[in-house]
């Protein structure tokens, strides 16, 4: 438990610090840092293929394709960001982590939650029998991924 | 159980209040970007961590496989929005789009 809150912890300072730090490359690499702490937290959860994902595609996968971005777009000016953000983010962040403790609890208690019934079998079947529809929606989100890319980079005709 | 999913939610609901912060107070795109990120994170989290409070961790996993999946094809396309705006405008600032005509 205590581990866990350490984990939890350190996944929430890498977030922010890949939201306030200057360095785009820092930032990026802090967003990695907190999805290899997302996905220890998730192994320690007992959910090791969401463990798997997590490393493998958002850590790997992602921080390549922000980097490539990045690197793509250094020679332009630098994009002037207000100071006052660097002010106010702690503050209102910290003031919001005190809400949080202070009221989460009694919206836990008020929040309608399914009623939990102990799963059987292994996550292959729940995967692959009760979740049939997402693979087809996952299959399906890919190729739109893939057509928006393909559409974006497209080069112009000769004709125009 | 409660202990452990006040926990989770917990986290996750500072996850997705900074990367609110993010989203309204910074002007590079990717920053932006990296915002709807950390707000991605926070939600994973806070799927993982209900389905595990209510004994439900096999149904919340592919949930969150599906999520992750659906984040990647999401950053493909964002980012190679955020190229073809950077090759339109010779800059990352949000500010600019506001300026664009026709």
């Amino acid at each position: 438990m205590i581990l866990q809150t350490a984990l939890l912890i350190g996944l929430v300072i890498f977030s922010v610090l890949a939201i306030l730090l200057k360095d785009l490359i820092r930032s990026a690499i802090s967003l990695a840092a907190a999805s290899l702490l997302l996905g220890i937290i998730f192994f320690r959860m007992n959910a090791p293929y969401a463990g798997v994902f997590e490393i493998s595609v958002v850590a790997g996968l992602i921080t390549v394709l922000f980097v490539l971005t990045i690197a793509l777009t250094r020679t332009g000016e630098e994009v002037r960001e207000s100071r006052l953000v660097n002010w106010v983010f702690p503050l209102v962040f910290v003031a919001f982590l005190v809400i949080d403790a202070l009221v989460m609890k009694g919206l836990l208690g008020k929040v309608p939650a399914l009623a939990s019934g102990a799963e059987s079998g292994s996550f292959g079947e729940v995967l692959w029998r009760a979740r049939t529809f997402d693979l087809v929606g996952q299959i399906a989100v890919i190729l739109a991924g893939v057509f928006a890319v393909l559409a974006l980079f497209r080069k112009r005709d000769k004709h125009d | 159980m409660t202990n452990t999913w006040y926990l989770y939610l917990f986290f996750a609901a500072a996850l997705v209040f900074a990367g609110i912060l993010g989203l309204l107070g910074k002007r590079n795109l990717i920053k932006l970007f990296i915002g709807i990120e950390v707000i991605g994170k926070g939600i994973s989290l806070l799927l993982l961590g209900t389905g595990f409070a209510k004994a439900n961790i096999l149904t919340a996993q592919a949930l969150v496989i599906t999520y992750i999946v659906i984040e990647v094809s999401l950053v493909a396309t964002a980012l190679a929005l955020i190229i073809n705006i950077y090759r339109h405008t010779k800059s990352l600032d949000v500010r600019n789009l506001a300026k664009l005509k026709g």
